[in-house]
């Protein structure tokens, strides 16, 4: 009985974990400014646009 | 070649670990959770001949995009779902994930040319169509593999699998975006050439997928693992197979149960840039950020809240999604009055959190209730209930905020109304889940492969 390498099984998860990465330093990159920003002042805006390009706006 | 992708090749020697599956999963469901990111191609597909700007009665318009690329992908991902999940069963994983990559990427290429002659039928076609198809198929293949190779964290495999779908956008539009801007030139936007390139490396990943994923081997069990023999309270040791399970009430208590959760927390993500810059003043480019951070908050959740249903049961975790979901729901309102973007930033993202796991605990509920031997064609026909939702939730938020705004209230105080009928809607999600009982054991699968009618022993 040949047994599943252990490292076969890392580096699966490597190959799909690599992706997912750098998505989600992106996806914390674009959310920095959430917290370092302080709020406007009211009014608020009279045309919200959407997020830019870089953030996904998931459903 | 075909024999490599028939059933029977995939299914695993002794000693193949299952920790190999959900890598294989994860692959193909991060590549057709692009969708999710999708949003980053609707300027740009609009300025096809302006390129810098838009050129009225030439150049597409945003709605006709959406519907042509996003709506009509998401419909057919439904409907392939519903209509080819017995297939997707009875061929296996191997060959569902090959024909999804064939149809997803392929459907990425025939968009490109769509995009190349400015054709948007021929958009429509390659992504909306052939490549909603790729999405339905890679949608559940994964899922009820997993489901099998798991019978003892049926919970976690699919949140695992689920989670890797909510990861799409986070992958699929900064990538988009960096090849964009690689491919833009003077006369170009850059759309036909990212396409091409997103078709061939998600290719690749699928593939990667495709050719380790197996199915467990007749009988096999996890070590130590004694499977039931007896049903649970809400488990089954039965066998419910696709047909039958839609002639018992816990199919149609489930498709509301999944309705509700999504149709709340899809209004909030449709709407969640302008709805945070209306309610609390901040610019565009900080409410981006939430909406980023929403999506992270949507892929943990799809894997914690299923994980943890595996120890509380899965109507207790549905339960917390309603009951926790409608009493924040009710507090947004709250936070503007106070002015606290904090608050309204924890609420909202751990609402998103509970609207992914009720995706990933859905399969789970079902493999619960119906088993597993048909439990991915159970899980297409289920998902029919995304579709509707995708519909209802962002249509609730903006009609209802629309309608507000033009009856004189401040922006601020727009979306109140719309977020006390969601919690509304969640609380009709909670009569659905407690409703839930076991399958009436007529439904159940005999030895010899057809409904009992006199219902089954265990």
């Amino acid at each position: 009985m040949k047994k599943t390498s252990p490292l076969s099984v890392a580096l699966a998860f490597l190959v799909v974990a690599l992706p997912l990465g750098w998505g989600l330093y992106r996806s914390v990159k674009n959310s920095m400014p959430l917290f370092t920003a302080s709020k406007a002042p009211a009014p608020a805006p009279a045309a919200p646009v959407p997020g830019p390009a870089g953030a996904p706006a998931t459903k | 070649m075909a024999s490599f992708l028939d059933r029977e090749r995939t299914v695993a020697p002794p000693g193949f670990s299952r920790w190999l599956v959900p890598p294989a999963a994860i692959a193909v469901q991060m590549c057709v959770g692009e969708i999710y990111g999708f949003s980053v191609f609707n300027i740009p597909l609009t300025r096809a001949i302006g390129i810098t700007r838009s050129v009225p009665g030439q150049d597409w318009t945003v709605p006709h995009v959406v519907l042509c690329t996003y709506s009509l992908g998401l419909v057919m991902l439904g409907l392939s779902a519903a209509f080819l999940g017995k297939w997707v069963e009875r061929e296996g994983p191997r060959k569902t994930m090959c024909v999804s990559a064939c149809c997803f990427c392929g459907g990425l290429a025939v968009a490109a040319l769509g995009v190349h002659l400015h054709s948007l039928p021929v958009l429509a076609l390659g992504y909306g169509v052939i490549g909603g198809i790729g999405l339905g198929l890679g949608y559940i293949a994964p899922v009820s593999t997993l489901v099998k190779w798991f019978p003892d964290r049926p919970g976690m495999a699919t949140g695992l699998a689920i989670m890797g779908f909510g990861s799409g956008a986070l992958v699929g539009a900064p990538f988009a975006v960096e090849l964009m801007n690689r491919f833009r030139t003077p006369a170009s936007i850059g759309v036909e050439e990212t396409f091409l390139v997103m078709a061939a490396c998600y290719f690749a990943m699928m593939c990667f997928g495709a050719w380790i994923v197996r199915v467990p081997a007749p009988g096999w069990k996890p070590e130590g693992f004694a499977a039931a023999t007896r049903s649970g309270k809400l488990v089954t040791a039965n066998q419910v197979v696709a047909d039958e399970a839609l002639k018992t009430p816990q199919f149609y208590l489930l498709w509301g149960v999944l309705c509700c959760n999504v149709t709340a927390g899809i209004g909030i993500l449709s709407q969640a840039s302008p709805m945070c810059q209306d309610m609390f003043g901040v610019s565009p480019v900080v409410a981006g950020g939430f909406v980023g951070l929403l999506s992270i908050f949507n892929m943990v959740g799809r894997f914690l809240w299923s994980s943890a249903s595996d120890f509380t049961g899965r109507k207790a975790i549905y339960a917390v999604f309603f009951l926790l979901g409608c009493a924040l729901y009710c507090l947004i309102p709250f936070s503007q009055r106070i002015g606290s973007v904090a608050m309204f930033v924890g609420l909202t993202c751990i609402i998103i959190s509970m609207y992914g796991g009720g995706f990933a605990t859905i399969p789970a509920y079902l493999r619960d209730l119906f088993g597993t031997i048909q439990v991915g064609a159970i899980h297409g026909r289920v998902i029919t209930s995304w579709s509707m939702a995708a519909i209802l939730g962002p249509q609730l938020v903006t009609y209802l905020s629309s309608y507000q705004k033009a009856h004189g209230v401040p922006r601020s105080e727009a979306y109140n109304t719309t977020l006390y009928i969601m919690a509304g809607i969640l609380l009709v999600g909670l009569v659905c889940n407690l409703l839930v009982r076991q399958v009436d054991p007529r439904h159940h699968m005999a030895e010899n492969g057809v409904p009992n009618p006199e219902g089954s022993k265990a």
